[in-house]
């Protein structure tokens, strides 16, 4: 039986190496999966695209502030007439920041009661797109005249769209708290909002304010706006 | 005496496999639970035939390389066949495992039985003599 030895004892350090390595392989395996990886490489390429979509929104704005001095230099005559019909579409399209009175409204998701219920559907705690997109509606029957959800200023083509658990605003994701500013005359929005979807959010207990403002500031859209299949009939 | 040797062998291998850092690419994952299959079958296997007493080292060394040898040939043709031949390595493995470790059992329990009988009976001689 002495002979067994020194065989013996190399087969069980195998035995052991083996064991050892492939439980920590396993172990980092478990922490380390391929799906997590990709969705961190999908993450930081929508994190670089969206810088790269900021850089551009400013160059868009750096020139468009170019144009605007090189269109208000040169003005004679029926030209100027022209411009000062332009200056006035450029606001009513939403190409530049616009200030006056208005309110605004917050909700946030209602966190509390997604707390007290952890093993209800969430789903029925969070704003969705469908709660900004009905209170935008009412804003513009309240003859809203210029809109932001924050910071995004709404034109004619925006949208607002439910992307997983955010919202997207003019292809931009916002999250809670959403701030919705809307120029026009506070009453008749408020009473628009209260006449609608107001008391179902304030019934499924979501936080929401609504504040009167004399100065409110909206910013100009940030984005491209190019039509090119539309002609003038 | 001998039994305390698998332990400090298996202590020792876990240490430097801890040890190691070296990442194995996933692919070969399926090969390396094989190899760990075919060495646990073989300190079994040894243990085994140290009871019987029919111990070679040679064999065992052999058997322990053409199995995993065989195993991992199986795994890569199933790999390339798109059938799941490892299973086969694996089921095989285990078979001779639990097989193994039942004849342990029994050469165990047979040799304390063995053991306790020839101790009474060693018992019962004695007290007979100092009965008479």
């Amino acid at each position: 039986m002495r002979k067994a030895i020194p065989t013996f004892l190399i087969i069980c350090i195998l035995t052991g190496f083996l064991l050892a390595f492939q439980f920590t392989t396993q172990n980092k395996n478990a922490s380390f999966n391929a799906v997590s990886q990709r969705n961190n490489n999908l993450i930081t390429i929508i994190h670089d695209l969206e810088k790269e979509i900021a850089n551009q929104e400013d160059q868009i704005e750096a020139m468009r502030a170019q144009l605007n001095d090189l269109q208000s230099t040169h003005s004679k005559g029926k030209l100027q007439d022209l411009q000062t019909t332009l200056a006035k579409a450029k606001v009513e399209a939403g190409l530049t920041p616009v200030v006056g009175k208005g309110i605004i409204i917050t909700i946030d998701d209602n966190q509390e009661g997604m707390k007290a219920n952890p093993n209800d559907d969430p789903n029925k705690y969070i704003v969705h797109d469908e709660h900004l997109l009905n209170l935008v509606n009412e804003l513009r029957i309240g003859s809203a005249e210029a809109i932001a959800i924050n910071g995004h200023r709404l034109i004619t083509t925006s949208e607002i769209r439910c992307v997983g658990n955010l919202i997207n605003v003019d292809m931009s994701r916002v999250a809670p708290p959403y701030e919705i500013r809307a120029i026009g005359s506070p009453k008749l929005m408020i009473e628009s909002i209260s006449m609608g979807k107001l008391a179902e959010l304030e019934n499924d207990n979501y936080p929401i304010t609504i504040e009167e403002s004399e100065h409110l500031v909206i910013p100009a859209y940030r984005g491209d706006l190019q039509f090119k299949y539309t002609n003038k009939s | 005496m001998w039994l305390v040797l698998p332990l400090l062998g298996l202590i020792i291998g876990a240490y430097l496999g801890s040890a190691v850092t070296f990442q194995l690419p996933a692919v070969y994952l399926k090969y390396m639970s094989i190899a760990v299959l075919a060495s646990l079958d073989s300190v079994f296997g040894g243990i085994k035939a140290i009871l019987e007493e029919k111990f070679d080292g040679t064999i065992l060394l052999t058997g322990f390389f053409s199995n995993a040898l065989l195993a991992a040939l199986l795994t890569y043709l199933g790999d390339r066949l798109g059938v799941d031949l490892y299973y086969a390595a694996i089921f095989a493995f285990g078979v001779r495992l639990f097989h193994n470790l039942a004849t342990i059992r029994h050469y165990c329990l047979l040799s304390f039985r063995k053991k306790r009988s020839m101790r009474q009976e060693y018992d019962g001689m004695r007290h007979g003599e100092y009965d008479e």
